[in-house]
């Protein structure tokens, strides 16, 4: 009996530890690394992202981000505070860190050993009749005014938070990407005195779920102004074939048009040719 | 006695007087002839006047033939006697002038028809009055008193540059009478090089007024095309495709025939233009308490007004239509008549609308004053001067298309391609298609030449000073030196002098502002 329990105690403790084991070796094997691929790209401001989960990409993030930050500043008579705007862009050699899942997905984006912290939640919805989209929900940027690299003599200088409200931004339909070049701008009220600070990203390419292969976009989904911009290219083709239609219809109708009424007596031609003989 | 001895003094001085002038002007012009000048009056045109006469004459007979036969009918005596009465020789010359050139013959019932003085004014005042008008605000800005002293004086040069230009088509005959020996500028250019270089002067001319005539047709439609993009930001049509729209809606312009046509046209261009002015001018008045008289200027701002010495100056020239007007018009003694009032009209109402503008506005006047306007009034504004810009396209048009058929399509192996008029008097078909091509040719100009502004401003110093100072004076004392007074000899080099500063003035801000233009888009 006692051996026998002693064997159940001691085989309870293997079982835990091979439980435990087992529970750490899933954790490590569904750990999603962050990949920094923005050398691929051929704009030096435009970084790409991805996120993998078991082997494949599970978020990939394409765009150039500038962002545009006020802070205040002590003004040269000591007393009071002016506002200055700091602008600078997504650096190219940031680190990654992101959560997918099949509704809920979050990215985020940090660089000057964590001085500056960029998050992008984004979030899916089924709309009317059936149609599934997914879009971005939340932006939440941190940023550290003592860092002197962007921010000269900050007053009051520390950790800041901006976020959005009530966001409803890069609505695409679920399994594909979206696609905008143009340029797209957000206002993140911060609280630093709510001061607003507005992140714009261009040449953008973004899909945060359900990538079928790795490190390969979906279909691409264009943005508003994207397909204006297509149409305002199409639109003088069309016309100018309409304008080449009107042209050889109305030549084919004055030639029958002349043809028919063809009847008229010759007319004797003058003769003041002579003067250039 | 007294007297008798006083007369028959008076007498002899006054005969000594005139041998001695008389000699003294032989011994000038046997200098000139020398040196190549023409130093006779132009009898080989006149003869050939006469024989255009009797051409006339005789075809408007055979045509009474051929009417009788077909349909014996009365028309044909009317005819004839319609033909005897035109046959004047007071200045008008035989009315039929346009057929000279181997131009329509007419048909029998549908003669090529002549127009009235107030249908040339209307054109005069659509070549004149065009829509450089919207940038006068800005040049009194930078000019002040100078500037509105320019608009005067450029009308006033202008009209005694048309006119001259128009004697040069006449000369004097046997009889002391007018007899109109040439029929268009480049005919007055080979008679001026006629004895060394029968048709260089021809070719210049045909090559200046095709660049110009063209030129003015593209900016049209770019201007049309400029407007109608900034009244409708909102829709997603760009400028490109307003002007495709714009050439679509100025495509009827290839079945212009004749001359009054074309006026009727620029007589809907005038009345547009007019309720511009009256729009602009009403706000202004509205404003006048607050018009700033104490700022208009009397010094002038050296960098930028030679810009806009440019578009007052060269916002006059309607030389290259005149000759042809002139020809078309009924009673070609009306037109010193026209070119006079037409010219008054477009100084008073330039003058007027550049400074209450300028006063309303003062320092804040934009380039285009249609950018001042509160945006109701520029909306009206703006749709009136796409319908400005459509209305004043078939003028310039229409002269082009008429030098180009002169130019290169005669029969008789006199140009290079054959006539584009069938023997009735209708256009054919591969006419019409060439006609089509010069509207399509300027839409193509219009849509991928950038910066064509500045373009023009570099041709229209070069080509519209030439045509419009520097041709006509230099014709005007080469042609008809032995009867010129020495005033207006004087008016002539002084306006040859002024014209040669102006062009050579506007050619080098032209260049200026187009190399800047385009070092600034490749940097971009």
């Amino acid at each position: 009996m006692g051996r026998l329990g002693f064997s159940t105690t001691e085989s309870a403790r293997l079982l835990l530890l091979v439980v435990f084991g087992v529970l750490a070796l899933s954790v490590v094997l569904a750990e999603q690394e962050g990949e920094n691929l923005s050398g691929l790209s051929d704009n030096p401001d435009k970084a790409i992202f991805a996120v993998r989960e078991n082997g494949t990409t599970c978020l990939m993030v394409e765009f150039a981000v500038r962002f545009l930050v006020p802070y205040d500043v002590l003004a040269l008579n000591g007393i009071d505070l002016i506002t200055e705007q700091a602008a600078f862009t997504l650096p190219r050699g940031a680190e990654i860190e992101g959560k997918c899942g099949s509704t809920e997905s979050e990215i985020q984006i940090t660089w000057k050993n964590k001085a500056y912290t960029l998050r992008i939640y984004f979030d899916t919805e089924f709309r009317d009749k059936g149609i599934e989209v997914w879009k971005i929900s939340k932006i939440q940027f941190v940023y550290d005014t003592s860092e002197t690299s962007h921010f000269t003599n900050a007053y009051n200088p520390g950790k800041h938070t901006a976020n959005t409200h009530h966001l409803l931004a890069l609505v695409t339909p679920f399994g594909r990407s979206y696609v905008c070049s143009a340029q797209q701008t957000f206002t993140l009220i911060s609280s630093d005195h709510q001061k607003g600070v507005t992140i714009s990203m261009y040449d953008t390419q973004i899909q945060p779920f359900d990538i079928a292969s790795d490190f390969i976009f979906s279909e691409p989904y264009k943005c508003i102004t994207d397909q204006r911009e297509r149409l305002e290219e199409t639109l003088p083709l069309i016309l100018g074939f309409i304008l080449a239609l009107i042209i050889v219809i109305t030549l084919t109708v004055y030639h029958f048009h002349l043809k028919l009424t063809a009847n008229q007596p010759q007319l004797p031609r003058d003769r003041s040719m002579y003067k250039n003989m | 006695m007294a007297t008798l001895i006083r007369s028959k003094l008076s007498n002899k001085l006054s005969n000594a007087a005139t041998t001695v002038s008389n000699k003294s002007q032989a011994k000038v012009s046997g200098m000139f002839a020398r040196m190549g000048f023409q130093a006779a009056t132009d009898e080989e045109g006149l003869g050939f006047a006469a024989c255009d006469d009797l051409d006339y004459d005789h075809r408007q007979g055979m045509q009474m033939d051929i009417l009788t036969t077909d349909e014996m009918g009365g028309e044909g005596s009317g005819e004839a006697l319609d033909g005897d009465s035109h046959y004047q020789r007071d200045g008008t010359g035989p009315p039929n002038s346009a057929s000279k050139d181997g131009d329509l013959v007419n048909e029998l019932t549908e003669a090529k028809p002549k127009i009235t003085a107030w249908e040339a004014g209307w054109n005069v005042t659509n070549a004149i009055q065009g829509m450089f008008v919207l940038g006068l605000p800005y040049a009194i800005l930078h000019g002040g008193y100078l500037g509105l002293f320019l608009i005067i004086f450029a009308a006033v040069v202008c009209c005694y540059t048309g006119k001259i230009l128009i004697a040069c088509l006449y000369e004097e005959d046997e009889d002391g009478q007018l007899v109109r020996v040439r029929d268009s500028y480049v005919d007055i250019a080979n008679a001026c090089c006629a004895p060394r270089f029968p048709s260089l002067g021809g070719h210049v001319v045909n090559v200046a007024q095709i660049i110009e005539l063209v030129m003015t047709c593209i900016l049209y439609v770019v201007v049309s095309g400029n407007l109608m993009y900034n009244s409708f930001p909102n829709m997603p049509i760009s400028q490109k495709s307003w002007a495709i729209i714009a050439t679509i809606a100025l495509l009827p312009c290839a079945f212009l025939r004749s001359l009054k046509a074309v006026s009727k046209f620029s007589l809907l261009c005038t009345i547009a233009h007019f309720v511009i002015n009256v729009l602009v001018i009403a706000y202004c008045l509205s404003r006048a308490r607050d018009w700033a008289w104490d700022k208009v200027k009397f010094y002038i701002d050296v960098k930028k007004f030679p810009i806009s010495i440019g578009i007052i100056v060269f916002s006059y020239t309607s030389q290259i239509f005149l000759p042809s007007l002139e020809g078309n018009m009924q009673k070609p003694s009306e037109f010193h008549c026209m070119m006079n009032w037409t010219h008054i009209a477009a100084c008073i109402l330039k003058g007027l609308f550049a400074l209450v503008a300028y006063l309303t506005w003062a320092d804040a006047t934009k380039e285009v004053i249609t950018d001042n306007l509160p945006p109701t009034i520029r909306a009206v504004v703006n749709i009136f001067l796409v319908a400005k810009a459509l209305l004043s396209y078939p003028l310039p048009f229409f002269a082009a298309v008429e030098v180009l058929e002169k130019s290169f399509f005669q029969d008789g192996g006199r140009a290079i391609f054959p006539d584009c008029y069938r023997g009735d008097g209708r256009i054919k078909p591969w006419g019409l298609s060439l006609r089509c091509i010069l509207v399509v040719f300027t839409l193509l100009m219009a849509v991928f030449v950038p910066h064509f502004a500045l373009l023009m401003g570099l041709t229209g110093s070069l080509t519209g000073a030439g045509l419009c100072f520097l041709l006509p004076s230099l014709f005007h004392l080469r042609l008809l030196w032995r009867k010129l007074l020495w005033h207006q000899v004087f008016f002539d080099v002084a306006i040859f002098v002024i014209g040669g500063i102006c062009s050579i003035s506007g050619f080098i801000h032209s260049m200026e502002g187009l190399v800047e233009a385009f070092r600034y888009n490749i940097q971009e």
